[in-house]
C-alpha cells in the first residue's frame, strides 16, 4: 500500500477524485439554493395575491380568510382579520404578527397559531395587509413544507455524494492499477534490454495514447542503438580484419626475406615493402580514429564562416592534374558569391576532395566528373557527378557505412572510409549527404548544407 | 652542428629519436620529465626543442607557455599521440612552431625540425633565384635560363616555397600545410603528380634536374651542384 501512494498514477487518481467532489458539490450547492428559493418565491406569489385579494374586497374578507384556512385540511393555512385595535375578527392567527410589515409583500415571520390542538408557536410565512377600516388582512403559510423540501434535497444530494466518492475512488485506483500494470510490463522489458537483449521491445498498445506514443518513441531509439551496436560490431570485425591481411602479409615478407635474402639491396627492398604496407595500415587506423573524433563533434570549436565555393574550386584543381593523367575531364562549375557557410574548412576540404577523388577513381578514360557549387531550393549544394559504372540502387544508402564498399569497388584499392567519413564530416555541420543516378547513368553524390542556420545546436 | 633538446617520456620512442637524429648529424640530449625539461631548456641556449605533449610532472603545452612567457623564442615542435586535430590548434596556440602527431615517419620528424632551424631570412624577397631558376612573384612569372616558363598560381607558389629552402627536404604534408594551406594527410601521390607536373615544366629536355625527389621522404629543390 505505501507503494501506491509513490505510484504517481493513483496520486492522479486521488486528486481527481478529489476535483470531481469539489465539483459535485459545487453544483448541489447550485440545485439546492434555487430548488429553494423557486419554492419560496412560489409561496410568497401564492401570499401576496391571496392577500391583495382579501384586501381588495373589506366586505367578503373574512370569508376569504375563512375559505383560505379552509382550503387545506393539514393545517398549513393560516390567516387572519383584525380590527384596528389588534383584536382577531376572524381566522385562526391569534395576534397580528409584530414584526409583519403591513405592505402586501410575503415575509418570515413568528407566530402563536390557533389550532385544534391548542395555541402553538411556529414560524410562518405571511403577508399584511391594511384594510380602509384601519383593520389588517393576514394570509399566512406553514414553513414546515419548504423547510421539509429543503432537507429532503439536502439529504439526496449528500447521499449522491457516497456513491461518486465511491465511483471516482474506484475509477482512480483501476486506472492507477492500469498504468502501474502497463508500467510494470515497460519495467520488465527495460530490465531485459539492460541485461543485453538489444533485440526486446516495449510493449506497444493499440490506442496511441501518451504511453504508447512513449513506447514507440523508446523502440524507435532501441532500434537506433541496435543499429548502432551493430554497425560498431561491424566495424570492429572490419578493422580487424582489414588490419590482419597486411600484417599478415608484412610478417610473411619478413620471414621470407630473413631466411633468404643474400645482399642487402634484397633487405632494404623488403623493409621498404614492409614500410609501405605499415603505413597503408596505420593510414587506415588514423581514418578510422579520425572517424570516431569527428562523430563525436569534438572539432565543432574550429567552425567558422567558410567560403565552400572556394573550397570546392580549390578541391577540384587538387584533383586537375591526377584526372587529366588518367585522361578523365574535370568540369568545374562554380557559383561565386554565395554566402559563406559555418564549419571547418579542413574538413570541409577533406570532405569535398573525397567525393572528387572517388570520382575520379571510378571513372574510366575518356569519361567526365562534374563539379558543381550552385545554391537550390533545399541550400547550396555541392554536386559531384562522374561516368563511371555508377551505384546499384539497393547500395546507395550504404555506401556512407564506414568499410562499405560497392560491388564495382571491390577491387579498386581502398579502406572503404573515404564516404564514410564524408558522411560523418556532412553530420557534424548539419548536411546532408545523398547518392543518387546522374542523368548519364554515373554515380552523383550531393551534399547539401540547408538554408538556414547550418550549424547544429 | 644543431643542438637539440628532446623531452618525451617514452624511452623506446627517444631512443629511436635518438638514434636517428644523431645519424643525421644532430647533437641532441634528451629529458624523460616536464620539469627536468623545463629547467634544462632555461639554463643553456638551444636550437629547437622536441617535445612531447602528455609528460610527466609538468604537461608539455605548460611548459612551452611557460616558457614563451619568459621571453624564450627557441623554436618548438610538439609531438603528440592525440589523434583529436584540435590539439593541433592547442599546441600552436600555446607557443609551438610546429606538430606532428604520432605515429610519425621518422623522415617527417627530420624534415621539419630542418624547416625549423633553416626558416627562411626574408620572406618579403620578392625576386627568387635558385641557380639558372628565377622567378618574379609580382610579375608572376618565371625564368630558367633563357626560357619563360608558363606557370600556374599554385605551381608559382610550389616554386616559391621550395626555392625559399634551397637544398632541404620538404616532405608531402609539409607542401600540403604550406602550399594548399589544409591541414590532412592527402593521398601521397596526388603531391606527387603536382610535382610531377611542375617538373616538366621546369626540366625541358637536355636541362638539369632541378627538383629531386627524396625516396620515400618528399623533395628538394637542388641547382645541380
Amino acid at each position: 500500500m505505501p507503494d501506491l501512494f509513490r505510484s504517481t498514477g493513483f496520486r492522479w487518481a486521488l486528486g481527481i477524485a478529489a476535483w470531481t467532489t469539489v465539483m459535485a458539490l459545487t453544483m448541489f450547492a447550485f440545485v439546492y439554493w434555487q430548488t429553494a428559493d423557486f419554492m419560496r418565491e412560489e409561496l410568497a406569489e401564492t401570499l401576496r395575491l391571496e392577500v391583495r385579494a382579501a384586501a381588495a374586497q373589506p366586505a367578503a374578507a373574512t370569508e376569504r380568510v375563512e375559505t383560505w384556512i379552509a382550503m387545506d385540511r393539514h393545517a398549513t393555512h393560516y390567516a387572519g382579520l383584525f380590527g384596528p385595535d389588534g383584536t382577531r375578527h376572524a381566522g385562526n392567527l391569534v395576534a397580528l404578527p409584530a414584526a409583519l410589515p403591513r405592505d402586501g409583500d410575503a415575509a418570515r415571520v413568528d407566530a402563536v397559531l390557533d389550532l385544534s390542538q391548542g395555541r402553538v408557536d411556529d414560524a410562518i410565512w405571511a403577508a399584511a395587509l391594511a384594510l380602509p377600516d384601519g383593520g389588517t388582512v393576514v394570509i399566512a403559510h406553514d414553513t414546515d413544507e419548504i423547510d421539509r423540501v429543503r432537507t429532503t434535497t439536502l439529504r439526496a444530494l449528500g447521499l449522491g455524494l457516497v456513491p461518486i466518492l465511491v465511483l471516482s475512488g474506484l475509477g482512480g485506483l483501476v486506472l492507477a492499477g492500469r498504468a502501474r500494470r502497463r508500467l510494470a510490463t515497460t519495467e520488465v522489458a527495460v530490465a531485459e534490454v539492460m541485461r543485453g537483449d538489444l533485440g526486446r521491445r516495449l510493449p506497444v498498445g493499440r490506442a496511441n495514447d501518451e504511453f504508447d506514443r512513449l513506447a514507440g518513441t523508446v523502440n524507435r531509439m532501441l532500434d537506433e542503438i541496435e543499429h548502432l551496436v551493430h554497425e560498431v560490431q561491424s566495424v570492429g570485425d572490419a578493422v580487424a580484419h582489414d588490419l590482419r591481411t597486411p600484417l599478415t602479409r608484412l610478417r610473411a615478407r619478413l620471414e621470407r626475406s630473413r631466411e633468404q635474402a643474400t645482399s642487402v639491396a634484397e633487405l632494404h627492398a623488403a623493409i621498404d615493402q614492409g614500410l609501405a604496407w605499415i603505413d597503408q595500415t596505420l593510414a587506415m587506423i588514423t581514418a578510422v580514429l579520425r572517424i570516431g573524433e569527428i562523430e563525436h563533434g569534438r572539432r565543432r570549436a574550429g567552425f567558422a564562416p567558410v567560403d565552400l565555393g572556394e573550397v570546392v574550386r580549390e578541391a577540384a584543381e587538387f584533383f586537375e592534374p591526377v584526372a587529366e593523367d588518367k585522361a578523365v575531364a574535370l568540369a568545374l562549375a562554380v557559383d561565386s558569391g554565395l554566402p559563406p557557410v559555418e564549419g571547418d574548412r579542413d574538413l570541409l576540404f577533406e570532405a569535398v576532395s573525397n567525393l572528387i577523388d572517388n570520382a575520379v577513381k571510378f571513372t574510366p578514360a575518356g569519361g567526365t566528373v562534374r563539379v558543381e557549387f550552385a545554391a537550390s531550393e533545399a541550400g547550396r549544394a555541392v554536386v559531384v557527378s562522374d561516368t563511371g559504372p555508377g551505384i546499384p540502387e539497393a547500395e546507395r544508402a550504404q555506401v556512407f557505412r564506414r568499410f562499405y564498399r560497392a560491388e564495382p569497388a571491390r577491387h579498386t584499392p581502398g579502406h572503404g572510409l573515404g564516404l564514410g567519413l564524408v558522411a560523418a564530416i556532412a553530420r557534424m555541420h548539419g548536411f546532408s549527404v545523398a547518392a543518387d543516378a546522374a542523368p548519364g547513368g554515373g554515380a552523383r553524390f550531393t551534399l547539401v548544407c540547408p538554408a538556414g542556420p547550418s550549424r547544429r545546436t | 652542428m644543431a643542438k637539440l633538446l628532446l623531452i618525451e617520456d617514452d624511452a623506446e620512442t627517444a631512443t629511436e629519436l635518438l638514434g636517428d637524429l644523431r645519424g643525421r648529424g644532430y647533437a641532441v640530449d634528451w629529458v624523460a620529465t616536464g620539469p627536468e625539461g623545463a629547467a634544462r631548456a632555461r639554463a643553456e641556449p638551444w636550437d629547437a626543442i622536441i617535445l612531447d605533449r602528455m609528460l610527466p610532472g609538468l604537461d608539455g603545452l605548460s611548459l612551452l607557455r611557460d616558457l614563451r612567457g619568459a621571453g624564450d623564442r627557441t623554436p618548438a615542435l610538439v609531438l603528440s599521440a592525440l589523434g583529436d586535430v584540435d590539439e593541433r590548434i592547442r599546441g600552436l596556440r600555446a607557443g609551438g612552431d610546429d606538430y606532428l602527431a604520432k605515429p610519425f615517419v621518422l623522415a617527417e620528424l627530420a624534415a621539419r625540425i630542418e624547416a625549423l632551424l633553416r626558416r627562411p631570412a626574408d620572406t618579403r624577397e620578392t625576386l627568387l633565384r635558385v641557380g639558372d631558376l628565377e622567378i618574379d612573384l609580382i610579375a608572376g612569372t618565371g625564368r630558367r635560363g633563357a626560357r619563360d616558363l608558363d606557370l600556374l598560381p599554385r605551381e608559382l607558389k610550389l616554386l616559391e616555397y621550395l626555392m625559399r629552402r634551397p637544398g632541404q627536404v620538404i616532405t608531402r604534408a609539409l607542401l600540403f600545410e604550406e602550399v594548399w594551406n589544409y591541414r590532412f594527410t592527402p593521398k601521397s601521390n596526388l603531391i606527387d603528380v603536382h610535382l610531377g607536373r611542375l617538373r616538366r615544366k621546369l626540366e625541358a629536355e637536355g636541362e638539369a634536374p632541378l627538383i629531386h625527389n627524396v625516396r620515400g621522404i618528399g623533395f628538394a629543390l637542388m641547382p645541380d651542384a
